[in-house]
This record gives C-alpha cells, structure tokens and sequence, in this order.
C-alpha cells in the first residue's frame, strides 16, 4: 500500500472528526480501515480521544451557583433601581428643556432690560442668557456622572466587550 | 424547496429561533426570573468552559459568576440571531481575558489566539489542581494530565467543539478567529491529544 494511501486515510480521519466526510470518502475510509491495522488504530486513538472528551463531566460547586443566583437578584434590583431614578432624571430634564423654550423671549427680553437699566455691555447681559440655557445641561451631566460613580459596577461596565 | 424554505419548515429550527427570541426579550427586560432558568441551564456547561479556559477552578467559579453578573448588565445587547450559547461564551471568554490582562500581561496571548503554541497557565501556584475532580475518575486522570499539557488555545476549540457541540462557525464567533485558524487548532489539539494519550499509556 503506497504512503499516499495512508496519508489520505490519516486526512480523512482527522476530517471526520472536525468537520465530517462525504460518504463516498466514508466509504473510502471504512474499506481502508478494514485492511490497514496501522490506521485502524490511529482512528481508534481519535475517536477515543473525542469520546473521553464527550464524556467529561465537571459539576460546578452548587453553593457558587446558588451565590450566583443571589448577585444576579440583587444587581438586577440595583438596574431597576437606578433605572427608574434615570427615568425621573430625564423626565425632569425634558420638562425644564421645554420650560427653557417656551420661556426662552421672556428670558431674553428681561436680561436686556436689566442690561440695560444697569448699563451693562450687551456681551454681559448675552453670556447671562447663555448660562441660563447651559448651568440646569450641566447640572443634569453632574447628577448622571454622580450616579454613575455610586453604581457599584461603575468601573465595572466601563471597557467591556460588546 | 429552497434552503430558507426547507428551514422555515424545520419545527426544531423555529421553535429554537422563537426561544432565543424569547430569551432576547426576557434580557432587554432584566427579568430574573429568566436568569434563574438561564443559570440553571447552562451552568454545566458555562463552567465547564470557563474551568477549561482558565485551569483554576476558583478563577472558573469568580468568572462564572462574572458572566453572569455581565450578561443581566449587558443582556439588552444580545438580539436573538445567534444562539444564546455562542453569547454566553463570548462574554465569558472576554472576561476571562480581562482577568487575565489584570493578572498575567504575558499571558494575554494564549487566549486571544495571536499565537497558537502558547500557554494559558494552568494552575496559579496555591490553587487547587484545575481538574480535581476531572482527576478523580479514572479515564479523566488520564485526559487531565494530557490536557494541562495542551496550549491553551487548542484546549479551548477541543472544549467548545466536543464538549459544547458547537459549530465550527460558532466557535469562530466566539473565539473571534477565522474559521480556518479553528479547524486547524482543531485538527492539531486533536492529535496532540491523541499523542498526550498515547504517551500516557505507553
């Protein structure tokens, strides 16, 4: 029997167990392993290595299981928490955006007038308008960082996998 | 019929894309409820890997519980296209990095397959042996040795392909490796193993 007919036959066994054959190759195969006692056992040894494989049983402590179970809770209690206290967050910020807009002229109108009673350059009186529309934006930015530091996986969530 | 079709037709298909579906909503809404069942379905197996991954049992175990903490955390990101399995073990598997990156800089490599023959270490010194209990039997004696030998790389698509039945696409999705550099880790852990094996008996 020539080399080339063992290495096709030491191919194929290694294939049957990763990805499968054709069944013409199974068949190829099988007569092969019939008359070849070398390769024979060489597909014995694979399959032995894979059944053994198939065969681990590992059981995972049931006492981690159990404290698994509890963290998941408790941090699923913690995210609904937080959650509904964003929720109250961003329904206050929409309602002091929509404040903002609507009053936006008025606001406009009654620092120009005390710019003016004052006699304050109109750079003074603008920067004042333009705070007024960023100081609650920022303020609601340092609430949302202040409660993203109280997470007790804060630095947890930050870098992970997607 | 045409593939589609002839998938479509499949009741076992169906019903296992309606359940991972069903698993995707039950994450987007955090139920615990869910998570308790996930947990308990695939705790075998989800520690299983990690044990194989790592080779310490109490890493497995901080890790377990890590994959777990992350998948309630992250469970609006999984969608219910892909089996919920192939998600499972790629958050484990990036936690798993994660630590070691903290733990051992060096070994960052062995797992995340830029080179194939490299170790992931085996036993942190003043741990238990990764595969006590593997030990205890008398045929996983021998495939505990021949496995501690084995680079890291190979021993996880060997765990993932035999142990977990996974596809080779979906080991690839997990190892976030071409499907080419899984059928050959497959291929040389094989027959690593067969010659660990064999070498043992001898």
């Amino acid at each position: 029997m020539s080399e080339d007919v063992h290495k096709r036959a030491e191919r194929l066994i290694a294939t049957s167990n990763v990805e499968g054959i054709s069944a013409p190759d199974r068949e190829w195969l099988d007569e092969h392993l019939e008359s070849c006692g070398r390769c024979a056992q060489r597909a014995a040894a694979l399959e032995q290595v894979v059944v053994t494989l198939r065969s681990v049983s590992i059981p995972p402590d049931p006492a981690v299981v159990e404290a698994t179970r509890r963290r998941v809770r408790v941090r699923a209690a913690e995210l609904h928490e937080q959650q509904v206290r964003l929720r109250a967050l961003w329904m206050a910020c929409a309602f002091s955006w929509g404040l903002g807009v609507l009053s936006a002229p008025l606001v406009w109108w009654a620092l120009q007038w005390i710019g003016e009673h004052l006699a304050l350059p109109t750079a003074v009186w603008t920067v004042a308008f333009l705070l007024w529309w960023t100081v609650p934006a920022a303020g609601a930015g340092g609430v949302l960082a202040w409660l993203r530091t109280r997470s007790p996986s804060g630095e947890y969530l930050r870098g992970l996998p997607r | 019929m045409d593939t589609a079709a002839c998938w479509f037709a499949n009741p076992a298909w169906v019903s296992m894309e309606r359940e991972e579906k069903t698993i995707a909503r039950g994450l987007r809404r955090r139920d615990p409820e869910l998570l308790d069942g996930l947990i308990e379905r695939f705790q075998y197996r989800l520690f299983r890997y990690l044990l194989f991954l790592t080779g310490s049992r109490e890493t497995a175990e901080d890790l377990f519980q890590e994959t777990w903490i992350r998948v309630l955390e992250r469970g609006r990101q999984y969608d219910g296209r892909s089996k919920f399995e192939t998600w499972l073990f790629a958050i484990a598997r990036h936690l798993a990095i994660d630590l070691l990156r903290r733990k051992q800089p060096q070994s960052l490599e062995a797992l995340s397959g830029s080179n194939e023959e490299s170790q992931i270490p085996f036993q942190t010194s003043g741990e238990r042996s990764a595969f006590e209990s593997l030990a205890q039997r008398e045929e996983g004696e021998r495939l505990a040795a021949a496995l501690a030998n084995l680079p890291g790389s190979y021993r996880e698509v060997l765990v993932l392909r035999f142990q977990e039945e996974l596809a080779l696409e979906e080991i690839a999705s997990v190892v976030e490796a071409p499907l080419s550099t899984i059928k050959s880790r497959l291929y040389r852990g094989l027959e690593a193993m067969r010659e660990l094996l064999e070498g043992e008996r001898s």
